[in-house]
């Protein structure tokens, strides 16, 4: 573009230039100088036709070129449907899968997140060795905001959820307490109304609200006038003073926004409490030009020094920053980058696949070449047809790889929770398109360049002149084949290696006990929130009707509530102190789960009984506390002794007096976190003597437990119509859900792997067969000479497995560095497991065998004299 | 079909030109006009082209890489563009002189056979 630029800038000039000169030459010939111009100008000729041909050498020259090519490539590919329709589906599933799996690569790490500058923005945790990262007391909050001077701003957000009565049934709504600066550090304002204000930070502010867009939407239908409305929340008059922007995008699903204050005012105990922590997360703008380590830094340092301010609640706290982003991602991350990973190595595999095909072709075309060459075309020339030819061809591949990702997207769109994805949606946008794009151009380079520079290689040339039968040219294309066969097989390798890895794991996983037994079981969580609850003896009676009617309802065989149901991530846990135990440091007590529980929890779950009793209805208010522990519990702290009759109490030895709690049983862990995560202290308490407001029930059914649903929402509805129940599944779904991101992988894994395998024993079978085909003539010399059948039959055999022995040794040479990358996500097995290589290099090496089978085959049955013939 | 038979037509005379060009330019780096007045002179004004035709020619050449340009002083000190043979372009010209004398004698012998067989 330059270089033509330049050239075109002074034309002018030279050209006046060429006629100032001729005219010269005139007047020194004797002519006037009227008489010299007009000779100059007429032997030049028509100026404005020379400047526009000589604009036409450089710009229509190479347009019309690329016409051209894109005609004849065009004419090429319709004249060989089949070739054509083979490589275009071969690069439409390469593509295809890439632009699926893109679009979850974008949806969730890329796509930018609707908050101000987000790299600014920072997630803070207090962290424990014992338990990891963990909620934040209301009062460290306080103190962080106040000591920081790394972060401009802190807002502290609570998740906080509440009934509504709702359009159709009443329903339970979540969202989030924040301080009142919450919207202004991320940058977001509301979409009508207006942000919280400092004052409402205060416990005893007024009660307002923020809508999300979505509950504005199907609540108030959009009521451009919500503003200064009420709605009311678990009986309280809610004002709404403003809603959210319809692409609010928080942790957690937002239904509403409250501020702090409001809070505050119903948990006077929650922010005094230093101990006390609750479901809060902090979020931090950092200052202008600080780093994240400095912050990080800094943020230890305050809390180490609150940890020695408050070793009764502090000791051995900690805090913990993550980028906004981390925070969105999850554990989603490793498994995403691993099928991206995945999908560039199909995308490769298929690539080579398709530059086999054009080697093929090339070969036959190589007299036509030849000729172009002879008749003056340059190579490059030559060159850049043909690669005009492939991108015409990735172009299509894209194209049908598109559609294919469109059904894709909606596929993996079922293998992956919605919960896990934090809000992201997964589809086709301007930016997968791009993606595709760069792909597809990549690709046409990727299996366009190596045929084309090979095709026409000076020495292939010779062809023309050799008859093009056995030539250097054919030996150093078949070198060519036989390298991209190779690089197929061992790109398979590691993708069988990976989704071989997985199965197992998965395998394994879901062999693990998980305690309890999920079958038939249907549980769903209520959270009494009336003002008709705030007695403790209301509340013991709706569940005891509830467990009463919902017993006696037809197919039900038990029904039970309790307040941990494993594998939905929720938690209560505590501190407790064992009776005549060495009494620990502050941060070193047992902290078990804490599941409150009616009597028939622990069988309608199928928890085994290992000693003791479980709960009656007679351990109710009037009777001795008591309470049930889990095997780990036992194990740890009555190692040589009966632990029934022993007793516990909640907290620390403190002078009031102790509430102790008698053990009863003994029952199995349980894997409350998932399967792959180790079993915790667990401690089971009877309902009636710690009442509470949050229940999950539990089910068993004596067949399909979903049928139930209906029947057990009226049961409820029935002892009290406002009451909404919500997580409404059944325990095999949550035992599905808690190994989703395994599955998926797995399942894509293993889709993008057979996918990889097929592609490399079509690729291996091509090479064997047209080396097969090409040496006929060497094969019936061979039997012609005596050589018997099993010898050609080897012979044709050994060379594919030689190709396919190189493919495999390199890729598990590679897998072996690059299934560690997947460790995370593997349970129960090496990421070098022994068994898995083996298992997947004999099976590759079983594929490539059969591959060979079929030209092997027909190489024996050469016939030796029809192949002498040929000559 | 007529308009591809055209365009081979206008190559082959594009093509004329754009060997005389690079067989002038063997001589050593010359400007524009100095060119056409060479090719003039040589052919003894047998070949008529006008002189603006150098133009597109030269840079066609100039695109092909096989003339290059350098920016210079003429012999009576006036600016002037000088067009330089490029080894690319000597190779091409070989290639190009070589078919020429081919064509042309291939012509020659099927206009004159009788004149051939007294040769021989």
């Amino acid at each position: 573009m330059t270089r033509r630029k330049r050239m075109l800038d002074d034309l002018e000039q030279d050209i006046r230039d060429h006629i100032a000169r001729e005219t010269q030459d005139n007047i020194d010939r004797g002519m006037t100088p009227e008489e010299a111009r007009y000779a100059a100008v007429r032997k030049f000729g028509n100026v404005t036709n020379v400047k526009e041909e000589t604009r036409d050498v450089w710009s229509l020259i190479w347009l019309e070129q690329l016409l051209e090519d894109i005609r004849f490539g065009l004419r090429l590919l319709r004249k060989n449907p089949g070739f054509t329709a083979v490589a275009v589906l071969t690069l439409a599933l390469g593509i295809g899968a890439n632009a699926a799996v893109f679009s979850v690569v974008y949806a969730v790490l890329l796509r930018p997140l609707p908050y101000q500058d987000p790299s600014g923005l920072i997630v803070l945790h207090e962290t424990t060795p014992k338990v990891g990262e963990v909620s934040v007391s209301f009062p460290n909050f306080i103190d962080w905001r106040a000591a920081s001077h790394t972060f401009a701003q802190m807002a502290a957000v609570e998740s906080v959820d509440f009934n509504l009565a709702g359009i159709t049934q009443p329903e339970n709504i979540s969202g989030d307490a924040v301080s009142p600066n919450f919207l202004s550090v991320i940058g977001v304002r509301p979409f009508l109304g207006r942000d919280f204000d400092a004052s409402e930070e205060k416990a005893g502010t007024a009660p307002v609200l923020l809508l999300s867009y979505s509950l504005w939407q199907s609540h108030l239908g959009g009521d451009p006038n919500a503003v200064g409305k009420t709605i009311t929340l678990d009986g309280r008059s809610f004002t709404i003073v403003g809603v959210l922007p319809p692409n609010y995008r928080a942790l957690d699903t937002t239904d509403v926004l409250l501020p702090i204050g409001v809070w505050a005012t119903k948990n006077a105990d929650a922010i005094k409490e230093r101990g006390d922590r609750g479901d809060m997360v902090v979020i931090g703008r950092l200052g202008p030009g600080v780093a994240f380590g400095q912050a990080r830094a800094e943020m230890e340092g305050i809390a180490a020094r609150l940890a020695r301010e408050y070793p009764g609640s502090n000791d051995q706290f900690s805090v913990t920053l993550h980028p906004i982003r981390e925070a969105f991602v999850g554990d989603m991350k490793t498994a995403i980058l691993i099928l991206f990973g995945a999908v560039l190595f199909v995308l490769l595999i298929a690539c080579a696949n398709v530059a086999n095909l054009f080697l093929v072709r090339g070969a036959s075309r190589t007299k036509e070449i030849a000729l172009r060459i002879a008749f003056g075309a340059s190579r490059g020339r030559i060159i850049r047809q043909m690669l005009t030819e492939s991108f015409i061809l990735a172009c299509f591949g894209g194209a049908v790889g598109v559609a294919l990702a469109f059904g894709g997207i909606r596929g993996m769109a079922q293998l992956i929770p919605a919960d896990m994805l934090s809000g992201a949606t997964v589809n086709l946008n301007s930016a997968v398109l791009l993606f595709v794009a760069g792909v597809v151009i990549l690709a046409a380079f990727i299996f366009g360049l190596a045929p084309a520079l090979h095709s026409t290689k000076p020495d292939v040339q010779s062809e023309l002149k050799e008859g093009g039968r056995t030539s250097s040219g054919g030996a150093a294309q078949n070198r060519l084949r036989g390298a991209l066969a190779v690089a197929e097989i061992s790109l398979a390798l590691i993708l069988l290696i990976g989704a071989g890895l997985m199965m197992k794991s998965l395998y394994r996983l879901l062999q693990v006990d998980p305690g309890f037994r999920p079958d038939r079981v249907l549980t769903m969580g209520m959270d009494l929130r009336a003002q008709q609850y705030s007695q403790d003896p209301a509340v013991l009676n709706f569940w005891q009707q509830l467990i009463d009617r919902v017993s006696a309802l037809p197919g039900v065989q038990t029904a039970a509530v309790g307040t941990v149901i494993p594998l939905t991530d929720s938690h209560s846990r505590s501190d407790v102190t064992i009776e005549g135990m060495a009494l620990p440091t502050p941060g070193n007590y047992p902290h078990p789960d804490v599941h409150v529980v009616s009597p028939g929890y622990v069988s309608t779950l199928g928890i085994p009984l290992l000693r003791g009793r479980t709960f009656t209805d007679q351990d109710n208010e009037n009777a001795l506390l008591a309470g049930m522990i889990n095997a780990m519990v036992a194990r740890r702290f009555f190692p040589n002794e009966d632990p029934i009759g022993k007793r516990f109490m909640f907290g620390h030895p403190a002078s009031d007096p102790a509430k102790w709690y008698t053990i009863v049983g003994v029952v199995s862990d349980t894997k409350l976190y998932g399967l792959a995560n180790p079993a915790r202290l667990e401690v089971y308490l009877p309902f009636r003597q710690n009442p509470r407001s949050y229940m999950a029930l539990i089910v068993k059914s004596g067949a399909d437990p979903a049928a139930l649903t209906s029947a057990v929402r009226e049961t409820v509805q029935s002892i009290d119509k406002d009451q909404p129940v919500f997580a409404i599944s059944t325990m095999e779904e949550l035992l599905r859900n808690s190994v989703a991101t395994r599955r998926m992988t797995l399942v894509l894994l293993g889709l993008f792997s057979g996918l990889a395998l097929v592609l490399g024993a079509i690729g291996i079978y091509g090479v064997i067969s047209y080396s097969v085909a090409q040496r006929t003539h060497e094969i019936g010399i061979r039997m012609a000479l005596g050589a018997p059948r099993g010898d050609v039959f080897r012979l044709v055999v050994g060379e594919g497995l030689k190709l396919a022995g190189i493919g495999i040794a390199i890729g598990i040479a590679a897998a072996f560095g690059l299934a560690r990358l997947m460790s995370s996500l593997l349970y129960g097995i090496s990421a070098t497991d022994f068994e898995t290589f083996t298992g997947v290099a004999v099976l590759l090496a079983l594929v490539a065998l059969l591959a060979c089978y079929i030209p092997a085959r027909r190489a024996m049955r050469v016939d030796p004299t029809v192949a002498l013939r040929y000559e | 079909m007529s308009t591809k038979e055209e365009r081979e037509r206008i190559e082959l005379l594009q093509g004329t030109l754009d060997l005389l060009i690079l067989r002038t330019l063997l001589l050593g780096p010359a400007h524009g006009h100095a060119i056409a007045k060479a090719i003039e002179f040589n052919s003894e004004d047998v070949l008529q082209v006008e002189q603006g035709s150098l133009y597109p020619a030269l840079h066609r050449l100039i695109k092909r890489r096989w003339i290059s340009v350098e920016e210079g002083t003429s012999e009576n000190n006036r600016r002037a563009k000088f067009y330089k043979l490029t080894p690319k372009g000597r190779r091409q010209l070989t290639l190009e002189t070589r078919k020429w004398d081919k064509l042309a004698n291939a012509i020659a012998r099927i206009l004159r056979p009788a004149r051939q067989e007294d040769e021989s």
